[in-house]
Formats: structure tokens, sequence, C-alpha cells
């Protein structure tokens, strides 16, 4: 009787402990499921390598086996510059948006002896209305030779103008603010040089892998998004110039 | 028949509890996934398929710094555990599910109005959350109804 009841007792223990082991379980598993998801998006896909090349060189090998892109490429500093920064940025893209100071301090920081910083037209076209619209706004500037200075309008002034209808007339209002030709300005926004520096970028984004914006090489190598940080990504380009002396 | 009634009530809300706990597990899933893509910054970034990257990359997407996909996450979890200890027994806890997942509900109707008129983007996995949590909602009124039989019969 004694050992019936001592049965009983172990069985609503049981009972009421199985809910709690059951949570304890989901707990961990989900704990687990979230460092394993968190691990596998931290590590960035790198090529296998086929020779007995450094992992800098097989980046670079890469970067060239890649389609050219627009030639010359809208860049700050010198060519000669032992780091190349070189950016996929589509002007509607909130992210690039934040990306810009963050590249401008680089650039005063660094200075043109040592960063180059190269802009590479990526507009995400049809999820950006206007993005194609911005890039042809820059492209046309760059024909002007101010490519850098509507670069800048453009980015400094994402939120006026992301939202609007019709950014014909807004993009003409930075023009006439960096002081541009209106009328050629206009003419050029269908130019066929602009469309075609545009489609020569984007089959040089797609040669690389580019899927997203802002998507930043590093001297030929990708840097992971979560690396466009100002902190990591002064330390990257610090550890690049000192494996460049 | 109060008495062929309360057994089957009873079952009836044990078996309810369950399904709120096992549908929970798809919403943490969920939020567990979204909450990595949004600290590892994967969808904050803009992609060729509008849509995600839009929602997760809006203010909206995290309150004070904390993603909204990990509070979703804790969320989630909270009324797993509650779900799980009700369907064993364990009392009060299925008084405490029905206004946590009324809270979750409404926080994802506030969510769905963001989504459609001030992002003007909808995100697939905040949809999927948001089903999920209509479907708790729906499961957690129909336990309660057992339950409020089930009292009634006694």
């Amino acid at each position: 009787m004694r050992l019936f009841g001592d049965s009983d007792l172990a069985h609503n223990y049981m009972k009421r402990a199985l809910p709690l082991v059951i949570i304890a379980a989901v707990l961990g598993a989900g704990l687990l499921t979230a460092w394993y998801l968190q691990r596998s998006t931290a590590e960035t896909p790198a090529p296998p390598p086929t020779t007995n090349a450094s992992p800098s060189q097989n980046a670079a090998s890469r970067s060239n086996q890649a389609e050219p892109g627009a030639e010359p490429p809208h860049a700050l500093g010198s060519s000669n510059a032992p780091v190349t920064l070189e950016e996929f940025g589509d002007f509607e893209c909130p992210p690039c948006g934040m990306l810009h100071p963050i590249l401008k301090n680089l650039e005063g920081e660094f200075g043109p002896a040592k960063l180059r910083i190269i802009f590479r037209e990526f507009p995400l076209v049809p999820a950006h209305a206007h993005a194609l619209a911005a890039a042809r706004a820059a492209e046309a500037a760059g024909l002007q030779g101010k490519f850098w200075e509507m670069h800048d309008m453009i980015y400094e002034n994402q939120k006026a103008w992301h939202e609007a209808f019709d950014v014909r007339l807004i993009f003409e209002g930075y023009a006439t603010k960096i002081g541009l030709d209106l009328e050629q300005f206009r003419r050029d926004n269908t130019n066929e040089i602009v469309e075609q520096r545009i489609f020569l970028d984007g089959k040089r984004a797609h040669s690389l892998g580019v899927k997203g914006t802002p998507t930043v090489f590093l001297n030929g190598r990708e840097v992971p998004f979560e690396s466009l940080a100002p902190d990591k990504l002064k330390a990257l380009i610090n550890s690049e110039l000192a494996a460049r002396p | 028949m109060a008495e062929t009634n309360q057994p089957t009530l009873a079952r009836r809300a044990t078996a309810l509890y369950g399904a709120v706990a096992l549908v929970s597990l798809i919403g943490l899933a969920d939020s567990i996934y979204l909450t990595v893509e949004h600290v590892s910054g994967r969808s904050v970034r803009c992609t060729i398929v509008s849509g995600c990257s839009e929602v997760l990359s809006s203010p909206y997407a995290t309150v004070r710094g904390i993603p909204l996909a990990a509070i979703g996450a804790i969320a989630y979890f909270i009324v797993f555990s509650l779900a799980t200890l009700a369907a064993f027994g364990y009392k009060g806890v299925g008084k405490l599910l029905p206004l946590i997942v009324a809270a979750m509900f409404l926080t994802t109707l506030w969510l769905l109005y963001l989504q459609a008129f001030v992002i003007g983007h909808f995100c697939q996995f905040c949809l999927l959350s948001a089903l999920v949590t209509t479907t708790l909602m729906g499961l957690v009124i129909a336990a309660l109804r057992a339950k409020v039989g089930n009292l009634a019969t006694d």
C-alpha cells in the first residue's frame, strides 16, 4: 500500500516536472538555434583557394576577373593609394545613406594618399522607385565634372526626395545649387553615356556577386555588412595599410 | 448531461492549450530568425527583392535600440511556457495567457498598419508572425470558452 503511494507521488512529481523540462528544452533549443544562425551569418563566403596564393592575392584576382565597370570610375584619392574602397550603392537605400557620412569621415581621416574611394552605381530597381533617377542625376552631373557634389547632395537629402512623387524637379534644384548648366543636365539625364555607365557598373556588381546595397570591397575583398560600422571599417583599413607599408 | 460534458470540456481546454504551445513555437522560430537577421545586419541592407529590408531598416523595427523581433521572441517564449503549464494543469497561468496574447494581437494590428500605410512594404516573415498571433488569439478564446463552459457545469 505504501509502495503504491510512493509510486503515485513519483508519478505526480513527474507530471509536475515534465512541463518545466519541456520549457527548458525549448529555451535551450532556441538559444542554440540563435547561436548557430548568428555564426553562419557572421561567416563570409570565401572563394575556394585554387592556388597557394594569399587571401588578398585571391581576392585581387577575383576582382580582376570581374567585369571592369564604367571607366573611368568615380574615384576620390590617388590611384596609387595602398587601400581602395569600392562601394556599390543605391542612392535611395537608407543604409547607403547612413554609410555616406562614415565614408566621408574616413576620406578626411586617411587622406587621398592612403585611401581611394570608388563609387559604383547599383540602383535596386524596382525595389526603389527613384533609385535609377538618382543614379542618372549623379552620372549626368559627372558629365559636367561634378559627380561627387551631386552624389553628396543626393545622399544628404535622401529623406527629402525619397517620399516625393516626382523627383526630377528636386534633382534639378540640386543641379542648380551645385552650379551645373541646367539645360545640359536635363539633356544628359537621358544621355546614352549615362545609361551605359549605370549598366556597366551593374554588370561589374553582378560579376562580383553583389546582391544588395551597400556592398563594399576593400582591396578587392568584400567587407561583411556588419563590419561597415565606423570603428570596424577603420580597423580594416588600418590593417590593410599595415600589410602594405 | 453536465457530468458527461465536464471532462470533455476540460480535455478540450487542455488540447487547445497544447495547440497554443505548438503554434507559438512557429512564432518563436520566426522571430529568432528575424532577430538574428537584424543583429547581423543582413536584412537591414537593401536587396533587389523589396520588403523585409525596408521593414527591418525602418525606425519602427527597434524599440529603444532593442530589435522588435527580439521582443517578439521573448513574448512567444512566454506564451509557449504559459500554454505548456496550463496544458499540464498548472492553476493560474490560464488567466495570464489571454492578457499576453491580447497585447500581442493588438501590437500585431499596429505593425500591420505601419507596414501597409507608413512603411509601404510588407515583410513575409512579419506577416507570418501576424498570422501566428491571430491564430493564437483564436485558440486562446476557444480555450477560455471551454474553461468557462467547464466551470459552468461544475
